[in-house]
């Protein structure tokens, strides 16, 4: 949670070119409704300028008590010459409302394109975050909590959109239109157009110091909102926790203090806000005043008219200044974010050679580790030098205490981890030239860490599969018995699991996850048996189905039971990542060593068992 | 911070019986009339605003009759060109306080809604986070309560001043030229239609997207949480493709929403133009006819733009008043769950416990008529300062005894006691606080170690008691490899800890409580024997005195435990001390069989790699 406390610290820019030029790959498929959205500013600006005009010539002209008739064919353009024989007062009635219709459509047609690219774009950028996730190697989990991940792929990516809507279109045809209408009023009247522009320059004093102001103000509040939603977060996550030890109080005092820091936050910004707002307000009325003062004598009525029309949709854009400049600033820091995640390296890559590798006859399943060396940093081995093959339907099982590197072995084995130095071969070909999704499919693993997916219990066995009928789901949970747990749920295999499988014990998730591994199937199993959450009942009881499992495949087990020790064909010592012994049961029991102990442990326990329903 | 907390008004839909729209709304409405002085003063200003307002145009149109008349006085014209000036500065200064009124407003309540819906989450049981995923929580917790504030912000200013605007407006122009004035306002009332028409859809699609975007995050979420199940079994493509089913769906929803959305405003921004086209016909006529002076076209032109503005923003506000009352309904939802555990409304007055537990036919089903009952009819006594051991298999119920007394899980009265008070009877606070409690899965908070150990104990603990607690635990020893001892962050989880390092941090968090009662469910099952012995030896010293709850997989966690009860499918199946049971040759005595097997066996393996040190001589038993 710290270092959410700080992630957004560091980012406060309302712009950034280098995010834009990276924003433009998930736009750049659209970019022909981009370009059409920036064209239709154009026309939308056009119908803008020509109701203040209309009303112009009639003021001018056509209301006059006293008609001159020539005057206004020669003020005023064809455009405004009735024809038909209507009246001069009736074609610019009709005029006016056909421009006003024309704007209608076009402010809606540019809204709906806008919209329907910043969406689109949103869509893609949302599967693009949703995909590398999937694709990056298991390690990089370790060091990112689950909801930044989700706030990656939810609240930033809609901030990335609004960047692009309220952002860069926005900005782009506010300033557009800004320069047009001042262009405009100097054509009419340069010298009134001075005049009406004389307060600009405080608008723009203004707007720099609201900007610096601001700036500050925005990134307080996104630095104390984040902290605020990590702090909910993890006390939903351990409310347990914070529930059994009444922590209730004084978490509240806490989040108490957050919450009124963050709330003070906004009211800077609020009051800066606010301000721009009166500002532009006044500089606008003022502005009128100064119109009027100057324009009367200088001008006709209908182009004071005009100045007034003109000038205000000339402030306009700069009264919501400061919510664009705040959609800006996080969506910048939204994307930042974004693109870090994107470009993040995934460290462990399919090989784009896949068309040259071996053809599938030859998957049997045999797995061999060729000198295998692996530190998960530096020069911590984990593993050294690690040489062993399997054949294929052989069974292994790793014995060793924990730290010895027995589950590393099988993160290297399904290509979680790649090794650092030697080779992991699977049917003989290096695991980096198998595609992982065809190696993966190819070694069922049962993890110790059982993790459920909301859906139905046959959902959970399945993972996906549809190649999977109900008939093999059932065989699979009878032979790891999980069968009779499930038909006691009621709905039996169509039960909806919950998220914190409420439903479901620690052990009966496990025999679960032995149906998966079960039921799909694969060539070389891989099973790293859970040293605890089973108890010694349930433990005997899934015996069978761990047979059930290894029959008839590669099977590497990561053994804590005894009886899968004694039945496998090859046995596996490591100690500190090292072989130290390895042979079948018999050659084990011959060279006397540390197996042969437990071997007659085993024994001497066996009686003991048999013994103690008697005694 | 100066503001006491405020409880959550519980309001229930069924006590009322209201629709969940007005529900939530009524439950607003608590809000804002806490926040009362900030909208009294806010509504005076508005009326001060509304008068600016009328007042401009009026004065535009004095000013420009003044600078067209030659026999105008010239002080006459420019007292008219200062009053202008004025009321356009007064205009500009009213405004400021109005919008920092309103939204200072409600940003005051988005802090008492967020503090309500905290504190309320705190009082929830466990039952209720089993229903209500983690995303889901988080939505409404987030992205509702901001569509709240905006509807109190922009929403509630727009939705006051502009009636009121209107209000002004009319009667000024009323007073110019009743018929003008009337046909001009005459297409206004339109909005209401338009607003009628398009809110329902309008509050629909918001509800549509704002429940497809929880949808999302739960798939990242769950993606995220396992992947490691999703990268064993391939699942990547299915996966990308569910992602993407709800991501198109998503993207429906938000077009859906975008076309509404953008239709409103577009159409509202129509009643202006109409009404400058009555002006222009009406006025253009009357000026002809020398009926009307340019000044006064000027001044109902000026009131139309004037009105332009609000009127196009009440477009985009019913927008933010339907999104906002969706989000508030959502709020709400979650805000009128009721605590089913809370203090009883007769309580005992209770300071202390001294531990006695005892259950009187205690049953327990986690869902109404859902599954099968977890426990099943148990009497069992457990005396003040004595030991429980609870062994059993799977799903037998273990984890669910030992919840049952802190009140984690809801019991009907009369079968859980503690010092024969029935525990739904005791305050929560005192009872929780007798208890300790290890869950199982051993959840850390991602402050410092310290903190994490020093959890349960009030703010001015001496950090001696800390490091007492993680001796207790055998944690001392490690804390010393850790980077920063004490003060290293412990991450999300505990991720920065192993497993063992977990349950023994969550176990120096309860044992620094010193409570009457403390239970430990499957505490040790990531420690190794060797560790977990030490603990138990450590332990017994703690144990003096108290009573404890010991729930195990392990027969030799619970063997010195003054009784042991064997758990078959929610039932006591067995009863007695460890050597009493072993006798008895039933569940318990194979369990214990099996168990000295397995821990014989792990004892052997952890000297394997010893052995090549030391050679053949090491022993292995």
């Amino acid at each position: 949670m710290s270092d959410l406390f700080y992630e957004e610290e560091a980012l406060g820019k309302a712009y950034d070119t280098r995010l834009l030029v990276l924003l433009w790959r998930y736009v750049s498929p659209y970019r022909w409704q981009v370009a059409v959205t920036l064209l239709m500013v154009l026309p939308i600006f056009l119908v803008e300028l020509a109701p203040a005009w209309i009303i112009k010539t009639g003021l001018d002209h056509a209301f006059q008590p006293v008609q001159t008739g020539e005057d206004l064919s020669a003020a005023a353009s064809w455009v405004f010459d009735p024809p038909l024989g209507l009246s001069t007062l009736a074609w610019l009635a009709f005029l006016y409302l056909l421009v006003a219709l024309i704007g209608m459509g076009l402010q809606f047609a540019h809204m709906v394109l806008m919209a329907v690219t910043g969406q689109s774009a949103m869509r893609d950028v949302r599967r693009a975050v949703f995909d590398k996730i999937q694709e990056l190697h298991l390690g990089f989990f370790d060091g990112y909590p689950v909801g930044r991940l989700v706030t990656r792929a939810t609240n930033d990516v809609e901030n990335v959109a609004e960047m692009f809507t309220a952002g860069v279109v926005a900005l782009i045809s506010d300033v557009f239109k800004m320069v047009g209408f001042a262009v405009v009023l100097f054509y009419i009247n340069p010298k009134l157009a001075l005049a009406t522009f004389a307060a600009i320059p405080f608008l723009a004093v203004a707007a720099v110091i609201f900007r610096l102001k601001v700036r500050e103000a925005f990134r307080a509040v996104r630095v104390r909102i984040a902290r605020i939603n990590a702090h909910i977060q993890e006390t939903i996550s351990g409310m347990k926790v914070v529930q059994l030890f009444t922590r209730e109080a004084r978490n509240m005092r806490e989040f108490d203090r957050m919450n009124a820091d963050h709330r003070d936050a906004w009211n800077q910004s609020i009051r800066y806000d606010a301000l721009l707002f009166a500002v532009v307000e006044t500089v606008s009325g003022v502005t009128i005043a100064v119109i009027i003062w100057v324009g009367t004598g200088l001008v006709e009525a209908g182009v004071l008219y005009q100045f007034i029309d003109y000038m205000r949709r000339f402030l306009r854009p700069l009264q919501d200044l400061s919510a664009k400049y705040s959609v800006m600033q996080s969506s910048m820091a939204s994307s930042e974010r974004i693109f870090q995640l994107l470009h993040t390296d995934i460290a462990i890559e399919d090989p784009d050679w896949g068309a040259e590798l071996p053809a599938p006859v030859q998957r049997l399943g045999s797995v061999e580790f060729e000198g295998v060396w692996f530190a998960y940093q530096g020069e911590d081995w984990v593993l050294r030098d690690l040489s062993f093959k399997v054949e294929p339907g052989q069974r292994v099982a790793f014995v060793g205490a924990t730290g010895a590197g027995k589950t590393t072995v099988i993160n290297l084995l399904s290509r979680f981890y790649e090794v650092t130095r030697g080779r992991v071969l699977v049917d003989g070909v290096d695991v980096r030239n198998i595609p992982q999704g065809e190696l993966r499919a190819r070694v069922a693993t049962v993890l110790q860490d059982v993790f459920l997916f909301s859906g139905t219990v046959s959902d959970n066995i399945l993972l996906g599969r549809e190649d999977i009928g109900s008939a093999e789901v059932e065989r699979a949970a009878r032979a790891v018995r999980a069968h009779e747990f499930i038909e006691r749920l009621p709905q039996g295999y169509e039960t909806e699991l919950r998220e914190r499988g409420s439903n479901l014990s620690a052990g009966q998730r496990q025999l679960l996850s032995f149906a998966r591994a079960l039921a799909h199937d694969a060539e070389i199993l891989v099973l790293d048996e859970a040293t605890s959450s089973i108890d010694s009942e349930t433990e005997a009881m899934i015996q069978q189905g761990i047979h059930a499992l290894m029959q008839g495949r590669t099977a590497i087990a990561i053994a804590h039971r005894l009886s899968t020790i004694r039945d496998v064909d090859r046995i596996y010592v490591l100690h500190h990542g090292e072989l130290v012994e390895s042979g079948s049961h018999e050659e084990l029991i011959a060279l006397g060593g540390s197996y042969r102990r437990l071997y007659s442990l085993q024994a001497e326990l066996e009686l003991a068992q048999v013994e103690a329903p008697a005694g | 911070m100066g503001r006491p907390v405020s409880a959550a008004p519980v309001l229930s839909a069924a006590e009322t019986g209201d629709s969940p729209v007005r529900h939530a709304l009524r439950r607003l409405s608590v809000y804002l009339r806490r926040n009362s002085i900030y909208y009294s003063f806010w509504a005076l200003i508005t009326l001060a605003y509304v008068a600016a307002f009328v007042a401009f145009p009026m004065l535009v149109g004095w000013s420009i009759a003044g600078a067209m008349d030659p026999e105008l006085p010239s002080e006459d014209l420019q007292m008219r060109f200062l009053a202008l000036l004025a009321v356009a500065v007064a205009r500009g200064l009213l405004r400021f306080f109005s919008r920092m009124l309103v939204f200072t407003a409600a940003r005051e309540v988005e802090y008492e809604m967020r503090n309500d819906l905290f504190a309320h989450l705190q009082r929830l049981p466990q039952s209720f986070y089993f229903d209500w995923r983690t995303g889901d929580l988080m939505s409404r917790c987030v992205n509702d309560l901001n569509a709240v504030r905006l509807m109190l912000g922009p929403g509630l200013l727009s939705i006051v001043q502009t009636p009121v605007l209107f209000l002004g407006v009319l009667a000024a122009m009323f007073v110019l030229d009743p018929v003008l004035a009337t046909l001009v306002l005459l297409p206004y009332p339109l909005f209401i239609v338009i607003a009628r028409v398009f809110g329902t859809a309008l509050y629909s699609r918001s509800l549509a997207v704002q429940v497809g975007l929880a949808d999302l995050s739960n798939r990242v979420q769950e993606v995220v949480s396992g992947i490691s199940v999703v990268k064993a079994y391939s699942m990547e493509k299915e996966q990308a493709s569910r992602f993407q089913e709800t991501n198109e769906e998503l993207y429906r929803r938000a077009l859906r929403l975008v076309l509404i959305n953008g239709a409103m405003p577009t159409i509202t921004g129509l009643l202006p133009a109409v009404a400058m086209w009555v002006v222009l016909i009406v006025g253009g006529s009357s000026i002809s006819k020398g009926e009307m002076g340019v000044a006064e076209f000027f001044t109902f032109a000026m009131y139309i733009w004037d009105l332009t503005f609000p009127t196009f923003i009440m477009g985009w506000v019913v927008a933010l008043v339907q999104r906002g009352s969706a989000a508030m309904q959502r709020i709400d939802e979650v805000l009128s769950v009721e605590p089913s555990i809370r203090d009883h409304s007769e309580l005992e007055s209770v300071e202390s416990l001294r531990g006695e537990i005892e259950f009187r036919g205690l049953s327990f089903r986690y869902h109404a008529d859902d599954f099968e009952p977890a426990l099943k009819d148990l009497h069992l006594r457990v005396p003040a300062g004595s030991s429980l051991g609870v062994v059993g298999g799977v799903g037998s119920g273990k984890t669910t005894l030992a919840s049952v007394i802190p009140r984690l899980y809801e019991v009907e009265d009369g079968q859980v006691f503690l010092d024969g008070f029935d525990i739904n009877r005791l305050p929560l606070k005192i009872l929780r606080s007798s208890i300790s409690m290890v869950p199982q899965d051993s959840f850390l908070f991602s402050t410092r170690l310290a903190d994490n150990i020093a959890y349960g104990l009030p703010e001015d603990a001496p950090a001696e008691q800390v490091r007492e607690a993680a001796e207790m635990a055998q944690l001392a020893k490690d804390i010393h490899e850790l980077p920063e001892g004490f003060e290293t962050l412990v991450g999300e989880r505990g991720v920065m800890l192993s497993g063992g390092q977990r349950q023994r941090a969550a176990l120096a968090r309860a044992l620094a409580l010193r409570p009457s009662i403390l239970i430990l469910d499957d505490t040790l099952s990531a420690v190794d024997a060797e560790t977990e012995a030490a603990i138990q030896s450590g332990l017994e010293e703690v144990f003096e005195g108290r009573t404890v709850v010991v729930v195990a997989s392990r027969v030799s966690t619970v063997r010195d435990c003054d009784q042991i009860v064997v758990l078959e499918e929610g039932r006591i199946a067995e009863i007695g001390g460890h050597e009493e049971l072993v006798a008895a040759g039933g569940l318990y005595s194979r369990l214990a069989s099996e168990q000295a097997a397995a821990e014989r066996r792990r004892q052997i393996e952890s000297d394997l790699g010893g052995s090549r040190e030391s050679g053949e001589g090491g022993q292995a038993s």
